[in-house]
């Protein structure tokens, strides 16, 4: 497969969105926007969905689980101590540990989600189209392959909108 | 969505995104000014000074503190749980300002997530120390362990402390660093040098801005926030209840944990605007921290003082109202009148009186008197808790057992130690990491000024 892409940059995120809306408009498939800062309409465009509150619950609900069977193991079943009088499943103390820990697990569980989920890791070798896109431009690209029929159309499309630059590049992109 | 008729544009000067990057990276490419250099030499002084007093407190013992049977907290519970204070700016600021969608926040959040870092190692380290044997710490931890395996007490509010604190510096470090990770792509593509390439692109963790990234990061982000709102609330409430859960008068009030709260935030509120004046000034940050930025910050602190206030009066109403003459002794004999009487009026007079004077936009606007009114805060929310601790453990309901306190200079020592790692550690804040969140800022840039593009951007919440 070539890795040859079509590359726009923008320098207004209101010219990208017209671009975008056009550009699905007529069919032709985005495979990636990269943009200084996060842009909901792209995210929205791009019909990604994230599972992430989900996860991030589910995390929250086993580690509740986790923490309270733990102080009950560790306070009623394997030491028991009588500390003034109290019974030796005292919940009503067990609830400030257990909430600090799901929120820790949850923290700690989430940082790692998103980490393999976005791909965002410490030595990670990553292609960035245009390396202005982390500082002042709105870069769209498209695989040349996939759109092979339609690229003059995409161009006229891309410089219609307000595209500073049109350019063709190799590039290997990660997923 | 944003109401610009009701703020006003956030970043003045008609910036461009080029310009945000350039401004916020610009003091790490310059050379390191003067004024730099010699805060951090003086705050290496000061550490050094501090790491002595810590020496001489693990080779010599608790015995060179203050403390005595009677006063057995000093001045080390006292700066811990006024640097736990100070470290709740962050979370408040961006945590609270995130969850109700108020776009201001984005120009001061990294600093105020930076120094709560900072404030939370800061408190960390007294108790600590605290333990006497600062080398068996780690038996805090609920560890399989050969004493028996004698776990540790899931009851006590200390061990509730310890859980609270950790997790706190953990959360607040890693919401500090994630925001960060987008900063860190700008600089490593904007860099020309080698080095820097190399150094904040191992830290941007191949970072490239994709939607994919943004989509997970925004989750993250609001995942992060809804739950650590909930951490703001809880750290200073569980540090109340060290005092609260005992019998001891003036600590029994089930008043404590708002209270802490709420004093809390007041500390880390107007630390944050002390650090916004000095970074605006020194960095000339003007246009991202503007005068309306300081503006609400000021706004929030007349409110946060008058809830202060009123928990001052609740006190002593209570004490007066239950009847009881221990409650009422601690209040009104040792309080208000008595040895430590100075103390309580610093506290009531630089909490509940002086920030009254953000009432008048001119003290508002005037930057010095505001850098003065926060110091002032800052020093009152410390009486705040010499007051409590002190006042109620010197005469506790035995007359035999008073007695009064004075810190030793090793207790100093390990303050102005405190004090010197928290000035290092953001004078390095200042010049290796983008002192405003770059992409955050950029995102309210267009929405929040009256240009072409706004209309087009209502969309954005």
């Amino acid at each position: 497969m070539s890795n040859t892409r079509i590359i726009g940059v923008f320098e207004e995120e209101s010219n990208l969105m017209a671009a975008v809306k056009q550009v699905k408009q007529e069919g032709i498939e985005i495979e990636e926007v990269y943009t200084p800062y996060p842009m909901h309409d792209v995210i929205e465009a791009m019909g990604k969905k994230t599972r992430f509150t989900f996860a991030a619950f589910l995390y929250g609900f086993m580690a509740v689980i986790g923490v309270l069977s733990f102080l009950y193991y560790t306070a009623v079943i394997d030491w028991p101590i009588n500390y003034g009088g109290k019974p030796t499943n005292a919940f009503p103390s067990f609830i400030i540990v257990t909430i600090i820990l799901t929120i820790l697990t949850i923290t700690i569980a989430s940082l790692f989600t998103f980490s393999a989920r976005a791909a965002i890791f410490p030595g990670k070798k990553f292609d960035l189209p245009d390396n202005r896109s982390t500082d002042d431009k709105f870069v769209i690209v498209f695989d040349k392959h996939s759109v092979s029929g339609a690229v003059d159309k995409l161009k006229a499309i891309l410089k219609d909108k307000g595209a500073l630059e049109v350019y063709e590049n190799e590039i290997q992109l990660q997923n | 969505m944003y109401k610009t008729e009701v703020r006003g544009p956030l970043i003045l000067g008609d910036k461009n995104y080029r310009q945000i990057s350039d401004d916020v990276i610009a003091p790490i490419n310059q050379p390191i000014p003067g004024w730099w250099k010699f805060a951090f030499f003086v705050a290496f002084m000061m550490t050094s000074f501090g790491v002595m007093a810590l020496y001489q407190t693990v080779a010599v013992g608790l015995g060179t503190w203050g403390v005595n049977n009677s006063v057995g907290w000093g001045w080390e519970i006292i700066n811990f749980v006024w640097w736990i204070g100070i470290g709740h700016a962050g979370t408040a600021f961006s945590i609270f300002l995130l969850i109700l969608r108020q776009k201001w926040r984005t120009s001061i959040n990294r600093a105020a997530e930076a120094m709560t870092v900072v404030a939370v190692i800061c408190a960390a380290i007294f108790p600590a120390i605290h333990m006497g044997r600062v080398w068996l710490a780690f038996f805090i931890f609920p560890y399989p362990n050969t004493r028996g395996p004698l776990w540790v007490n899931f009851n006590s509010p200390l061990f509730w402390d310890f859980i609270a604190i950790s997790a706190y510096l953990l959360i607040s470090a890693s919401f500090w660093y994630f925001g960060m990770v987008p900063d860190f792509a700008t600089i490593r593509d904007k860099a020309t040098s080698k080095i820097k390439k190399a150094v904040y692109g191992f830290f941007a963790f191949g970072w490239t801005g994709s939607s994919r990234e943004w989509l997970r990061y925004e989750a993250l982000s609001y995942v992060l926030g809804g739950i650590a709102a909930v951490l703001v609330v809880s750290v200073h409430s569980i540090v109340s209840t060290d005092f609260a859960v005992s019998v001891i008068p003036g600590w029994h009030t089930t008043v404590f944990p708002p209270y802490f709260v709420v004093g809390a935030i007041f500390s880390g509120f107007a630390m944050v605007m002390t650090l916004m004046i000095i970074i605006r000034k020194m960095y000339k940050f003007q246009d991202y921290v503007t005068d309306s930025h300081l503006n609400a910050i000021a706004k929030i602190l007349i409110f946060i003082s008058l809830i202060m206030g009123t928990a001052y009066g609740t006190e002593i109403f209570i004490a007066w109202y239950s009847g009881s003459e221990y409650e009422m002794f601690t209040f009104f004999h040792n309080r208000i009148t008595g040895d430590y009487a100075f103390e309580f009026w610093a506290m009531v007079t630089c909490n509940a009186f002086i920030p009254q004077l953000f009432w008048f936009k001119k003290v508002r606007q005037n930057l010095t008197l505001a850098f003065i009114i926060s110091i002032f805060i800052n020093i009152g929310m410390w009486y705040e808790r010499f007051n409590i601790l002190i006042t109620s453990l010197s005469k506790d309901f035995l007359p035999s057992s008073w007695t009064t306190y004075t810190p030793t200079w090793v207790e100093i020592g390990i303050y102005i130690g405190t004090l010197g790692i928290f000035t290092m550690g953001v004078l390095l804040f200042f010049k290796y990491i983008p002192m405003i969140a770059i992409s955050e800022v950029k995102s309210v840039l267009k929405v929040t000024s009256l240009n072409d593009n706004y209309i087009n951007h209502q969309s954005h919440e």
